[in-house]
């Protein structure tokens, strides 16, 4: 369970960060993901917990919408309340170093320059994407299921997994090539 | 357009992946602290005292990086305060406005009973015509 955490957490992190466009929310929806999947699915064979934890994490992304909705009319009338012990979170001394794992230090600064601003594209367009064709997107090509496991974890046919990633593709195709980028 | 969707989606998602390994070392630690505290929860069953206690724990929030059990809670009440207050104002505004209301007419009914004029004369309409054309 471990070593499976640790592999899909980032990509987990990213997922949720581009449906919530919030770091901190997105935090708190992976760490929520991870704790269902805990106490819940532990004894499940490992060849399972792919497409549960995806499951769970889609629906967490959602119920975190949801829960948006509601709160939304609330936030707005009290954000002038409680903004003033909030300052010291703002500052996070961590934020400031680099990450000294899996990172291409020793790459060249042009190329690695070059790099960041194409990902930066592609997770731009991707956010531009409607929700349903993003998540079917990301579960089938990012995180390898296959049709049927893809479509299980987004509560939804086969034959409309097939229809959202084709045209995701498409659109980021597009979307990309406006931007001068061909891959 | 795309020859092979496949193909294309293959060199996006891995951009996708370089992007992953390029998180902020920030970021990269929250997560393991979210890790390490769903691994805490492992096999505990929710309703158990030590799984609420691991989830309330949890729950503080890894978007924060709060390690206090209790930060949820304070969050908590510092809304249903935020939302009392926001009631308490909103009742207050709306007798303020019942005040000003009656104020305004009892001025006016105050101007009109002290004033030399007949009350007939302001529902008299050859009189309000008069009192336009013949204004200073």
């Amino acid at each position: 369970m471990s070593g499976f955490l640790a592999e899909v957490e980032r990509r987990a992190f990213k997922q949720a960060m581009f449906a919530t466009r919030d770091e901190d929310a997105a935090l708190d929806i992976v760490q929520d993901a991870m704790l269902k999947l805990a106490e819940k699915y532990a004894d499940k064979p490992a060849n399972e917990l792919p497409m549960l934890f995806q499951r769970i994490l889609q629906n967490t992304i959602h119920d975190h919408f949801r829960r948006q909705k509601v709160r939304n009319t609330w936030t707005t009338l009290l954000s002038a309340f409680g903004k003033g012990d909030e300052k010291d979170d703002d500052f996070d001394p961590l934020e400031t170093l680099q990450a000294k794992s899996d990172s291409n230090a020793m790459a060249d600064p042009a190329r690695q320059f070059e790099q960041a601003q194409i990902v930066g594209m592609i997770e731009q367009a991707l956010t531009r994407l409607p929700a349903r064709q993003r998540e079917a997107f990301l579960l089938r090509y990012w995180e390898e299921l296959d049709v049927a496991e893809a479509a299980a974890a987004m509560g939804c046919s086969e034959g409309s997994v097939k229809t959202h990633c084709s045209r995701a593709v498409h659109a980021l195709a597009v979307m990309l090539e406006a931007k001068g980028l061909k891959l | 357009m795309i020859r092979d969707q496949h193909e294309f989606a293959k060199k996006l998602t891995a951009y996708l992946d370089n992007g992953a390994a390029q998180l902020k070392a920030g970021t990269v630690y929250r997560l393991s602290q979210a890790r390490g505290k769903a691994l805490a929860a492992l096999g505990q069953p929710a309703w158990t005292s030590e799984g609420r206690a691991a989830q309330v724990h949890a729950y503080a929030g890894a978007g924060r990086g709060t390690a206090s059990p209790g930060g949820g809670l304070r969050k908590g009440a510092w809304l249903w305060l935020g939302v009392v207050l926001m009631a308490a104002a909103g009742f207050g505004y709306q007798q303020w406005q019942v005040y000003q209301q009656t104020r305004e007419i009892e001025e006016l009914d105050v101007q009109i009973l002290s004033s030399d004029l007949p009350i007939d004369a302001y529902l008299d309409r050859g009189f309000q015509t008069w009192l336009t054309r013949f204004q200073p």
